[in-house]
């Protein structure tokens, strides 16, 4: 499955091992760290999610629960938090390198997960902000 | 974003662009024309203003008076529809629905136009260097638009100056100062209105203007103060507001620091370290180091909400700056005064 960022409605940054994403539109604004900061940067590169999945396992330790199902029900909670969407128009993916190995021992699989902010969904709220084309503004011949 | 869509989207908001102008001008030939000039963030303005409008949004600008002739990089021509009263500007239909605050925008990848309903205010921008502010009624602005008037505009001209306007407060020493980051009531201006008693310099407390060529560099924009109600009693040194409001719970108290604190006022610094404050209670206020994400996540979204539409690259340009400046988690608490000189000691070490 191919999916990708929903911009410009949706920006984020990665900085320090964490991402920050906001949702312009909802005034939501997340957290990501960890695995979730891998998930979410293979995302951006429009890589398919067996993809992601596979570097993931090529780098953690598996746990309890399969890397490929925790990725899935991650990228299903970005995508009805409507972060990302799928992408439906034939998109090509992005070339993807198979994932090397890791010398030595793997760090053991956390599941991804992400930290929602609400609190300045008010200002969306009150004072949304609606584009337009230039069909909604006045032209100089009809108002004069 | 609204993107160009050819030849003809362009025309049309090129043509009402030119119709705000020309509505300008007829008010300017019926109620004389004012001017004020300014130096904002380093670059010479000029403000345009047809009826007292001018003098009323002016004065959170008083401290960036400029007495020299240069070759203005911005116009801003600003008037209203009721002294004297004068047709509005073509304004698009709308229904009426929707919050107070609902803002129609849309840029042909050139001009800007931001029209808020139901405050019945109008920005535009040409692109080059003539902006306009429209409202239908002075006397009927809400409080905050005296405290920091032109926010969109100046928010479109410095993006293209790569400056950015925040929202944050700033106080400082000559030779360097904080930006005060948080969503509203996180205790920025609090902490930037405790420093007036203080060695501190004022800068802002709510939206400054930041660089990072050559280096990070915080410009002031206003010289107003806010605090809310309940806050006077902490900092009795504060004077009573200027204006009331209509008493809603959210009514803060607008001031002039220029006015009454003018040598605390400053025009800018370089920026050495970002402090997102927070109330904790405790005797002494804390600083502990904050990691850039965290801080990012204590700035961006409340900058990025009230300025829109954000440039494209807000966050990262955010995040270049938390890349080369420290931040900290201000911990509030004990004797307010106690705030400025744990600034100032921060100020100082950074300095070493």
């Amino acid at each position: 499955m191919l999916y990708r960022v929903n911009s410009p409605q949706v920006i984020s940054e990665t900085v320090g091992g964490e991402t920050i994403i906001v949702d312009l539109g909802s005034g939501h604004y997340f957290n990501l760290q960890g695995t979730a900061v891998d998930v979410w940067s293979g995302l951006e590169r429009q890589e398919p999610v067996s993809a992601i999945v596979r570097r993931l396992e090529a780098r953690y330790e598996t746990g309890a629960e399969p890397i490929g199902a925790s990725v899935e029900a991650f990228v299903a909670d970005l995508e009805s938090a409507a972060l990302i969407v799928a992408e439906s128009n034939g998109a090509a993916p992005a070339a993807v390198d198979e994932p090397a190995p890791v010398d030595g021992e793997r760090e053991p699989f956390v599941a991804p997960t992400f930290t929602r902010f609400t609190d300045m969904q008010d200002i969306i709220l009150l004072d949304p902000v609606h584009e337009v084309d230039s069909t909604g503004w006045p032209h100089a011949s009809a108002a004069s | 974003m609204q993107e160009p869509d050819g030849h003809a989207e362009q025309a049309d908001l090129a043509d009402w662009v030119g119709s705000i102008a020309t509505t300008f001008e007829q008010a300017a030939s019926q109620a004389g024309l004012a001017e004020r000039r300014l130096r904002v963030a380093g670059a010479p303005v000029l403000l345009r203003g047809a009826g007292p409008l001018l003098t009323q949004l002016s004065h959170a600008l008083d401290h960036v008076a400029d007495e020299s002739d240069d070759e203005p990089e911005l116009v801003i021509s600003t008037w209203d529809s009721a002294t004297p009263q004068i047709d509005d500007p073509p304004l698009p239909e709308t229904d009426g629905s929707g919050p107070r605050g609902t803002l129609l925008y849309s840029s042909d990848g050139t001009r800007q136009v931001a029209y808020q309903v139901g405050l019945a205010q109008l920005s535009a921008y040409d692109g080059a260097r003539n902006a306009w502010f429209w409202a239908r009624d002075g006397a009927a602005l809400p409080w905050w638009e005296p405290a920091a008037p032109f926010r969109q505009i100046l928010h479109w001209w410095l993006a293209e100056r790569d400056l950015m306007l925040l929202h944050g407060a700033s106080v400082g020493l000559t030779h360097g100062g904080v930006l005060l980051v948080g969503r509203g009531g996180s205790g920025k201006s609090t902490c930037a209105l405790s420093s007036l008693e203080s060695n501190l310099l004022y800068a802002g407390d709510d939206y400054v203007a930041v660089g990072q060529s050559p280096v990070p560099y915080v410009s002031s924009l206003y010289c107003s103060g806010k605090l809310q109600p309940g806050h006077a009693k902490l900092l009795p040194h504060l004077p009573p507001p200027m204006f009331g409001g209509d008493g809603s719970e959210d009514e803060k108290a607008v001031f002039y620091v220029s006015e009454r604190f003018a040598e605390r006022m400053c025009t800018g610094f370089p920026l050495r370290a970002v402090l997102a404050p927070r109330v904790v209670g405790g005797t002494e206020p804390r600083l502990l180091p904050m990691p850039p994400a965290h801080a990012l996540r204590a700035l961006a979204p409340s900058t990025l909400m009230q300025l829109r539409p954000p440039r494209p690259d807000a966050l990262s340009w955010m995040a270049r700056l938390l890349q080369q400046v420290p931040a900290y988690e201000l911990q509030v608490g004990g004797p307010i005064d106690a705030i400025p000189r744990t600034i100032e000691r921060l100020l100082v070490d950074l300095e070493r």
